[in-house]
């Protein structure tokens, strides 16, 4: 029985290195791609080389690489936390209040979400155009334009309304007894119960923040105002690509959303609602 | 749920329980007003523009004829069917690997979960121009991949991954499930947390072992949250466009390419016909409600 | 009770945003300052904004273009936006079509294939320059590309004019030399293919089945295109030059002399990895093939082979592109800024050729010394010297509005024909496909 169960966590691991290596593999040939000139990289070279320096010189002389990673953070960070609050309010109203008549929003919610950015680019274009008329900071070619829309997004209101399908409603009522206000049960019980909720909700925004591409394309006009992937899509482009320094680019701007990834699974942690019931 | 809000305002419809209507409504309606207005007015736009033809700002009024040259259009009827492949194999092979994914990685006993957890999600945060780069590369004619398959005398010959019409497919299958088992691995392991650990305790002592409680405790608990990821997936999968765009940018021929490669192409790599591929964005929101009616349903009925 | 929370829920919300707002506060400033000093000098435009992409070559072109305009001009600056092609293309095409001329540049860079789509779907968008330089002395099919209706939209920038690059040490290897090469035919280059294959082992071309570069350098050779002269009717079923193209397309494929790869960095993999002998494409390939040190010497350029019919050319062109000015505030200025350099300036084209290998189609910059130098990659070719003779005898056709439209339609009945289906037929089903786009 012991030996069984000892057969079987090796296996477990040995699965799971073997399965951390199919997925850690293309990352590998990045970070050995940052090492290697450009010729190198197109070649396959899957082993380090010695051109990180150049590559990581030419970065930074020929792209305002850092001045977008500034920008980027600042738009992930508050459409992160603006988006999952509001987002999460919705999502929670729906669900422990529901009537006929939110059924009908709701269901304009979800379908906003089912038709493909590319055809709402323009007519949303436009309507920022005329906000940049009104009201100048919050229109074309600011950061506050990028995070505009995002304020609360379907796909948030959609997972935080499953995810409080399995919030204890017992925990509501308990807090009504409290004297506690509707708002405050949000936030001093439902928050806090839903930690995890949050860290996903958390890792999954911040990281299609960081990575969003067609809209800030579109509003973002002066390169001081650009994104990392605006600036790297440029540096992609053209008859003779450098690869190397388009890598070196790319790996040092996926580290921060590995490390938010990295910080907040420890929230996934089995029995979180148990403690606090 | 609802039995229980309505019992209340039957017996007592006092001034607390209007309140908590009124603040319900508030909580819900500052999202909601954010989303009429970036996304329910511009799609209602789209739809006007999709009832028009002609090149960039030279648009004619033409009513329903964009819809109707769907129809009859080769390209479209193709990229829908290519599709639908990817989304018929796409999706239940991700959620079922995301689930064994999440319920392996959430053991407590288990060491490294955290390096783990992160080299699993890794690839979705890795650009795709470095993601793709190595894809072309690995599953080249003479590429890494082909080399394995033909040590292990799976193949006898080098596979065209890039080049046939069959293997771009399954190519792009697997670039997505690469891609996206981790990303929906946070869902499940996030929602995995808010089950009641007494249950499975419970559920020891009465002997189920652990196949028995991953079918009768973790699936039946997680059902909102696989819904969700099974209909956002649905939307992502029709909506999909990186990866043939990237990897073998629709071909060869067009054997991968899909509706929302489409609709770029309509929009700009072509001469500019706006209202056309509005015609086309609005198919997907067709498939979709479809989709999600039946996966809604599926989801409500074992409750 | 009521009241007083609903207070709180709006407050906090208010303190939510601004919160944001203190955030983005710092670089909401920088691009604020950064738009007004925009607005102020665009009253008297000393500075001009350029969409453009490719940070080694139009960037850099641009770059020397605004020093050599300062010297006259010491106030004039330049602002360039730099995103890829693609992007460029999605956000002219956003901005024109909704009609918000916000942030809209003066100037932009079109590729010549898309020229004629963004000139037709956006009247009076683009403000014409045919006034300001002497469109003679360019060649004629880059100046054909930028013009509608008798108006002249663009100045030409690089000739996309094709070689057909070969390794010349594969080549004696095989008994063969450059020479043999020279003022083929696409028949013939496949004959000395096979040979030279069977000899070395190494595939002759390489090829990507869903980019038909090749098909549109062999038709531009041969002076026609896959749409009429309107721009808009497709020319397939009975397009002699289209048809042999895909038979000698073909012919490749079958012989197995050809190398397929897929998307750009697998092709300058297979030429940098010395898989390939040959390499028929523009000249804008230099850079990327001379990438590869080791190479160096074993390298020469033969003019591209015609095809097999009367009128065709041992001349033909892939991609380039083409300056263009949209209508606005800042127009002249931003068109005599292009006159002054781009569209006269001997000098400057100099300085293009040594610095970063771009050749224009300006006939009189044929003259400078720049042009006579020889490469020592190519062996000591003099290969500006060489390609700009073949850019003069570049056939001029009319790209129309469908180029990359119906090349995916070609590319489909180029897998149907590859897999065995009868070429009439497939051609007649494309053409059949491109008229019910109309």
């Amino acid at each position: 029985m012991k030996n069984e169960k000892r057969m079987k966590r090796i296996a477990t691991y040995v699965f799971l290195i073997l399965v951390s290596f199919i997925f850690f593999f293309p990352f590998y040939f990045l970070i050995v791609s940052i090492t290697n000139p450009s010729i190198d990289i197109t070649r396959g070279d899957l082993l380090p080389g010695s051109h990180l320096i150049e590559n990581f010189r030419t970065m930074i002389e020929t792209t305002p690489i850092g001045l977008s990673i500034w920008n980027s953070a600042l738009v992930s960070v508050g459409q992160t936390i603006i988006s999952i609050f509001v987002s999460s309010l919705a999502g929670y109203g729906f669900e422990v209040h529901p009537s006929r008549g939110k059924e009908v929003v709701y269901n304009i919610i979800l379908l906003s979400m089912m038709i493909p950015f590319a055809a709402l680019m323009v007519p949303l274009f436009r309507l920022f155009g005329t906000i940049s008329g009104i009201v100048p900071a919050l229109g074309i070619d600011t950061l506050f334009g990028v995070v505009l829309p995002y304020v609360s997004t379907a796909f948030l209101v959609f997972f935080f309304r499953q995810n409080t399908k399995m919030f204890p409603k017992e925990l509501i009522e308990a807090g009504r007894i409290d004297g506690l206000s509707e708002l405050g049960i949000f936030v001093k019980i439902f928050i806090p119960t839903m930690k995890t909720t949050y860290a996903a909700a958390g890792i999954v925004t911040f990281m299609n923040s960081w990575n969003n591409y067609l809209w800030p394309l579109i509003v973002l006009q002066s390169p001081s105002n650009y994104t990392v992937p605006l600036v790297i899509s440029a540096m992609g482009s053209g008859y003779t690509i450098d690869y190397g320094s388009v890598m070196i680019a790319i790996f040092i701007t996926t580290i921060p959303t590995a490390v938010i990834f990295f910080v907040l699974q420890k929230y996934f942690v089995q029995g979180m609602v148990g403690s606090i019931k | 749920m609802t039995e229980m809000t309505e019992e209340i305002k039957k017996t007592k419809k006092g001034k607390l329980e209007r309140n908590r209507i009124w603040m319900s409504w508030t909580f819900v309606l500052i999202p909601t007003l954010f989303i009429i207005t970036f996304y329910f007015y511009p799609m209602i736009q789209a739809f006007w523009i999709s009832l028009h033809t002609g090149t960039g700002v030279n648009l004619d009024f033409t009513g329903l004829d964009n819809y109707r040259r769907l129809f009859n259009d080769q390209a479209f009827i193709t990229a829908v069917t290519n599709t639908f492949i990817f989304f018929i194999f796409q999706i239940p092979l991700m959620i079922i690997l995301a689930l064994f994914f999440s319920v392996l990685l959430n053991q407590k006993t288990l060491h490294f979960k955290g390096i783990f957890r992160t080299l699993v999600f890794l690839p979705a945060i890795t650009s795709l121009v470095a993601y793709s780069l190595i894809f072309r590369y690995l599953f080249s004619n003479d590429g890494v991949v082909n080399q394995a398959l033909m040590f292990m005398n799976l193949i006898d010959a080098p596979i065209f991954w890039l080049g046939d019409p069959f293997w771009a497919k399954v190519l792009i299958i697997i670039a997505i499930t690469w891609r996206w088992t981790g990303y929906n691995m946070i869902f499940y392991l996030s929602a995995l947390q808010n089950i009641d650990p007494g249950i499975y305790e419970a559920a020891r002592i009465d002997g189920a072992s652990a196949v028995q409680q991953f079918f009768r405790i973790t699936i039946p608990m997680l059902r909102p949250v696989i819904l969700f990821t099974s209909i956002t997936s649905t939307i992502g999968t029709l909506q999909l466009f990186d990866e043939p765009m990237n990897l073998t940018g629709g071909g060869p021929g067009n054997a991968t390419t899909t509706i929302s490669q489409y609709i770029y192409n309509l929009s700009f790599e072509y001469t500019p016909n706006f209202g056309y591929a509005a015609a086309v964005s609005y198919s997907i929101v067709v498939f979709v409600l479809i989709l999600s009616a039946i996966q809604f349903r599926v989801g409500r009925e074992r409750k | 009770m009521f009241s007083k929370k609903h207070l709180f829920l709006s407050a906090s919300a208010v303190l939510l945003l601004a919160a944001c707002g203190n955030g983005d506060d710092e670089t909401g400033d920088t691009g604020d300052t950064g738009e007004e000093t925009t607005e102020e000098t665009s009253g008297d435009m000393n500075e001009l904004t350029v969409w453009t992409w490719d940070p080694n070559f139009n960037v850099r072109a641009l770059e020397m273009a605004e020093e050599r305009y300062q010297e006259e001009n010491p106030d004039f600056s330049l602002n360039i936006v730099e995103n890829s092609q693609e992007d460029v293309v999605q956000r002219l095409n956003t901005s024109l079509s909704s009609g918000v001329d916000t942030g809209l540049p003066q100037i932009v860079f079109i590729e010549d294939y898309r020229a004629p789509s963004f000139l037709n779907s956006y009247d009076d968008a683009f403000y014409p320059l045919g006034d300001y330089y002497n469109t003679d002395e360019f060649a004629d099919y880059k100046v054909a590309a930028g013009t509608v209706d008798g108006n002249v939209y663009n100045v030409p920038f690089d000739t996309g004019v094709t070689g057909l690059y070969a390794r010349t040490d594969y080549l004696e290897e095989a008994g063969y030399s450059l020479e043999d090469l020279e003022d083929i035919t696409w028949d013939e280059y496949i004959e000395i293919g096979k040979d030279v294959y069977d000899q070395t082992g190494i595939k002759w071309i390489t090829n990507d089945h869903g980019d038909l570069g090749l098909m549109r350098i062999m038709l531009q050779s041969s002076g026609v295109w896959w749409t009429e002269d309107d721009g808009t009717t497709p020319y397939i079923a009975d397009n002699e030059a289209l048809k042999m193209a895909f038979e000698d397309y073909k012919e490749m494929v079958e012989a197995d002399i050809m190398n397929v790869h897929n998307e750009w960095d697998q092709f300058i993999q297979t030429f940098n990895n010395g898989d390939v002998v040959t390499v028929p494409t523009g000249n804008w390939i230099s850079a990327s093939i001379m990438q590869a040190e080791d190479q160096s010497g074993n390298w020469g350029i033969a003019p591209i082979p015609r095809q097999d019919m009367e009128g065709s050319v041992n001349a033909s062109n892939l991609g380039g592109s083409s300056i263009y000015v949209l209508q606005g505030e800042g127009q002249e200025a931003a068109a005599e800024f292009l006159a002054a350099t781009f569209g006269s300036d001997v000098e400057f084209y100099q300085e293009l050729v040594t610095e970063i290998n771009a050749l224009g189609a300006y006939e009189p910059a044929m003259e400078g010394e720049a042009y006579e130098q020889e490469s020592e990659f190519y062996g000591g070719q003099q290969i500006f010297q060489d390609l700009s003779e073949w850019t003069q005898e570049i056939p001029e056709v009319e790209f129309g509005q469908r180029t990359y439209e119906i090349q995916d339609i070609l590319a489909v009945a180029l897998q149907d024909y590859l897999n065995g289906a009868d070429l009439d037929e497939v051609l007649q089903n494309a053409q059949e496909q491109a008229e019910s786009n109309m």
